[in-house]
């Protein structure tokens, strides 16, 4: 009896402990966001001062209207979701026509093909990203949006990965019925696989619209400044039209570039973190 | 399974049938194979090729074979050594530290504890943040002049001013990559704890293990496929580390190095500079090359040594993921 009631103790100091340093673990991991936040709202000189201020003695809410006012950083805001949403949409669907092949045909030609689809996710992408870039630069096709068009037709190895497991899970019977009824392959695929994948095609499409929203080394070197993406622009402080760096201003700019990723996955993070344990596991 | 469903129809049918099914399978994956060939093996195998000449990108009517000459030129360049010992460096630090955090966060998370899902969501939050941001936030934390951590510090010891984006720029780095990559290795570990069978456990819970044997004997031999490959993408990673020394040491970036720090003088960074500052693209390839191949060695070395520490239920059958 003494023995059990030990073992009760030590689990429940053990939770306790356990939830002390997750609690601990989550303001560690928030602080520099939280921080970012902070000195979006101190004036610039508050900011560069030592010893430091830690908060601002008037908040600078207006920071926020200023930066949207920015033509560079509105324009690239627009550019770049203008470019995200259709790639985005493109290569989800590509990658799930792709998955899809994989996961329900088992024609001997299959498992092959797979394997390579699986030992591109092993090659290190910059040895594929800079002969890409050579050979784009040859033909002219460097500073247009042309790589994101093909890419985006090409589907991506990662996407393809998802969609096959997700699509594997499905019974046979289902593309049977429909079968005998005459449906034919792109059909099936379309009105009976697609309407019942929509969770995992808005996960495909939450990292496809990321990724570009987050892209910074193929927008630098692909494109010329005028036309560049987003995470370009937000590399480099804004400037005045003196030339005088705006360094807290550009940081109401970063939290707002920060707000639609982590709004958009705290809405989707069931389905995303499912996504992301599939690729992790198996990938 | 197939087999039995198509065995059904009549034969003709039969055959018919699987000749459909192919052609759509090819229609299927027709824009991955195509996507494969002409922008993964083209760029590959033109790399490789144009490692073997004198190309800048100017001279394609008068460009030279030159044989291994880029790769001779390598092993003479001081700076390729000293930036692969640099990555090197960064692997070695940066891999373990990530694997074992999120491997104690996932084994906490794995306990009974209330708000599992919300800390799960926030572990994982800073994935979601574009990298440039993610620097920015931490340039907060880290500058040299202003930053929260020196502040924080100079508590203790009066006039401290530690260069952690420049120096030190290495641990800060690994700050900066440990924060945006604990969530994904937490989530994935944690999914894997989840899968094992409680009756396992249960079972060694009777024969008087208690939880640190449990741990060592059950927990973790299990987890060595998923750890596995976590050290495997995580190493590759590491190797072709990119980005986040580029935005640091990128002139006019928010870091604004002057002189970019040598401390994350990476083997991508050394190669970055042949290929776009100096258009040295015969050169700047056969270093991608040199990449690909250390990076297929150590992957062998280390599926190699899988047979020691991996446990595999289906040893020997060799099943398909």
């Amino acid at each position: 009896m003494r023995a059990y009631g030990r073992e009760r103790f030590v689990k429940r100091l053990n939770r306790a402990l356990g939830l002390s340093v997750l609690i601990l673990t989550t303001a560690l991991l928030m602080l520099p966001l939280a921080a970012l936040f902070v000195a979006s709202l101190k004036l610039d000189s508050e900011y560069l001062r030592w010893p430091i201020v830690l908060f601002p003695k008037v908040p600078q809410w207006i920071h926020y209207e200023q930066v949207l006012g920015l033509a560079r950083f509105a324009k690239a805001v627009v550019r770049t979701t203008l470019l995200g949403i259709p790639y985005a949409i493109v290569i989800t669907l590509t990658s799930a026509l792709a998955g899809y092949g994989f996961a329900r045909y088992l024609v001997p030609a299959n498992s092959r093909l797979f394997g390579i689809v699986v030992a591109m996710l092993i090659v290190p992408e910059m040895v594929i990203l800079i002969p890409t870039f050579i050979i784009y630069a040859q033909l002219k096709l460097h500073n247009t949006y042309w790589p994101w068009v093909l890419s985006a037709l090409a589907g991506s190895p990662f996407y393809i990965f998802l969609f096959r497991q997700f699509f594997l899970n499905f019974p046979r019977e289902l593309e049977e019925a429909a079968e005998v009824d005459g449906c034919g392959p792109l059909r099936i695929f379309v009105q009976i696989f697609l309407p019942n994948s929509t969770a995992v095609l808005a996960t495909v499409m939450f990292f496809a619209f990321n990724g570009i929203w987050s892209s910074y080394l193929v927008p630098l070197i692909y494109l010329k400044d005028t036309q560049t993406l987003l995470g370009v622009v937000m590399a480099s402080e804004f400037q005045n039209p003196r030339g005088i760096k705006l360094t807290t201003l550009s940081m109401a700019g970063t939290v707002i570039y920060i707000l639609p990723p982590v709004l958009a996955f705290f809405l989707a993070q069931k389905h995303i973190l499912r996504g992301v344990v599939t690729t992790g596991l198996k990938g | 399974m197939l087999r039995k469903a198509t065995g059904s129809a009549p034969r003709r049918f039969a055959l018919n049938r699987s000749q459909r099914r192919t052609v759509a399978f090819s229609l299927f994956i027709s824009p991955w194979l195509l996507g494969f060939i002409f922008l993964a093996i083209a760029p590959l195998a033109i790399g490789f090729l144009s490692s073997l000449t004198n190309f800048d990108g100017l001279n394609l009517p008068t460009v030279k074979f030159v044989g291994l000459a880029n790769y001779v030129r390598a092993f003479h360049d001081p700076d390729v050594g000293f930036s692969a010992l640099r990555t090197l460096i960064w692997g070695f630090v940066n891999v373990p530290v990530y694997l074992v955090l999120s491997f104690l966060l996932a084994l906490i998370l794995n306990q009974d504890i209330p708000g599992r899902g919300l800390f799960r969501t926030l572990f994982y939050l800073p994935s979601v943040v574009p990298v440039v941001a993610s620097v920015m936030a931490w340039k907060v934390i880290l500058d040299k002049n202003v930053g929260l951590l020196n502040a924080f510090i100079d508590i203790f010891r009066p006039g401290t001013a530690i260069g952690w984006l420049s120096n030190y720029a290495l641990q800060g780095m690994t700050a900066i990559s440990v924060w945006t990559g604990l969530g994904f290795g937490m989530v994935v570990f944690l999914a894997a704890l989840q899968n094992i069978p409680d009756e396992l456990i249960e079972a060694a819970r009777l024969d008087g293990a208690n939880g640190r044997q449990v741990l060592r004997h059950i927990t973790l031999p299990l987890m060595t496929p998923v750890i596995f490959l976590q050290l495997v993408m995580g190493l590759i990673n590491s190797f072709q580390t990119m980005n986040l020394p580029l935005i640091l040491s990128q002139p006019g970036t928010y870091t604004q190095g002057v002189v970019a720090p040598r401390a994350i003088y990476l083997y991508m960074i050394h190669t970055y500079k042949q290929v776009f500052s100096n258009r040295l693209y015969g050169y700047g390839n056969a270093l991608l090359w040199m990449l690909f191949a250390a990076v297929l060695v150590l992957t062998g070395v280390v599926f190699w040594t899988q047979k020691y520490w991996v446990y595999s239920e289906n040893a020997g059958e060799g099943g398909q993921r």
